[in-house]
């Protein structure tokens, strides 16, 4: 009787281990701690210098990056022109074009159509007025 | 007489020269947050299906051209483990990060957009190192005047075999090589 139990237990507990597997929950690019703090200027040049070697240095990595806005749409910041970052939820009208801030994401990789660095999940960091 | 000939000339050349070139900036339209989905799921099992919605596209308005560009590691998935399985297994979007659109409208005038919406784009894609023509993808395009955007809509099917993807064997019951793909962009003009 003690062995069946011990027995039920141990297969409900390689079920839970297997479902927890299955149904993992998703990487939190919020929480998680940037793999390269850097300036708009600093990863831009390492763009413009090799995409390729670039791309393969930062693609899917959390990047905290600071820079100017150059544009803000609704749910999207550009940084000095060339760093796209996208956010999963509205910013409008919380910043301004010009103002200097710091954006962390993940790099999805390299836009070569308009040369422009794409970010995902952004969360802003601080905003240095 | 000569020198106002002159003058009239200059200002002749200058009000070409400038026409032109407005006219060559105002012909490109893009958008940086497109939406491309695909969905390659098998009736009564879990569904295969991922949205990226930071696609960039461009549409040259006077000649028709088009293209997309789609940063394979944009594509989310409800369930985390098959983002990691399609990243590493299948798109192997660490080795071939983007997919490449490049096409043209066939017989594509901002000036048709008020009679029909309905056109075909031929064109090829690149994506997983392989290069695969696709010809007359029908798309619907139409044009908000008031927010001077263009938009386009549509759907085509690819096999996931044509791009050297491989399904193995024990989870081809559950996901289809058959990939149902769909598009909606709204470009703004640049």
């Amino acid at each position: 009787m003690k062995k069946k139990i011990v027995f039920g237990v141990l297969i409900l507990f390689v079920c839970l281990g297997v479902y927890n597997y299955i149904y993992q929950d998703h990487r939190n690019i919020n929480t998680e701690k940037p793999k390269f703090t850097l300036t708009s200027q600093s990863i831009t040049y390492q763009f413009s210098n090799n995409s390729t070697e670039a791309e393969q240095k930062f693609l899917n990595e959390s990047i905290e990056i600071l820079g100017k806005i150059s544009e803000i749409n609704l749910d999207n910041i550009v940084l000095d022109n060339s760093i796209f970052c996208q956010f999963q939820k509205s910013i409008a009208n919380t910043y301004k074009a010009n103002e200097l801030i710091t954006i962390k994401g993940r790099c999805i990789g390299y836009d070569n159509l308009l040369e422009e660095i794409k970010l995902d999940q952004c969360i802003i960091i601080n905003n240095q007025k | 007489m000569m020198a106002y000939l002159k003058i009239k000339l200059n200002h002749f050349i200058y009000a070409i020269a400038f026409i032109s070139l407005s006219a060559f900036s105002q012909s490109k339209y893009i958008t940086k947050t497109g939406i491309v989905g695909f969905e390659a799921s098998v009736p009564s099992f879990e569904e295969v299906k991922a949205t990226n919605n930071s696609v960039t596209a461009i549409i040259n308005t006077s000649n028709g051209e088009f293209a997309a560009l789609v940063l394979v590691k944009g594509f989310r998935f409800k369930n985390a483990l098959m983002e990691e399985h399609f990243n590493e297994n299948y798109a192997e979007s660490d080795q071939y990060p983007k997919a490449i659109f490049k096409g043209q409208i066939v017989d594509f005038s901002m000036e048709k957009l008020d009679a029909t919406n309905k056109f075909k784009i031929n064109g090829e894609l690149t994506f997983h190192a392989r290069k695969v023509p696709l010809e007359a993808i029908e798309v619907k395009i139409t044009y908000a005047a008031t927010a001077n955007t263009i938009e386009l809509n549509g759907s085509f099917t690819l096999l996931a075999s044509d791009f050297d993807i491989i399904i193995p064997k024990i989870v081809r019951k559950k996901v289809s090589n058959e990939v149902d793909v769909s598009f909606n962009f709204k470009l703004d003009k640049k």
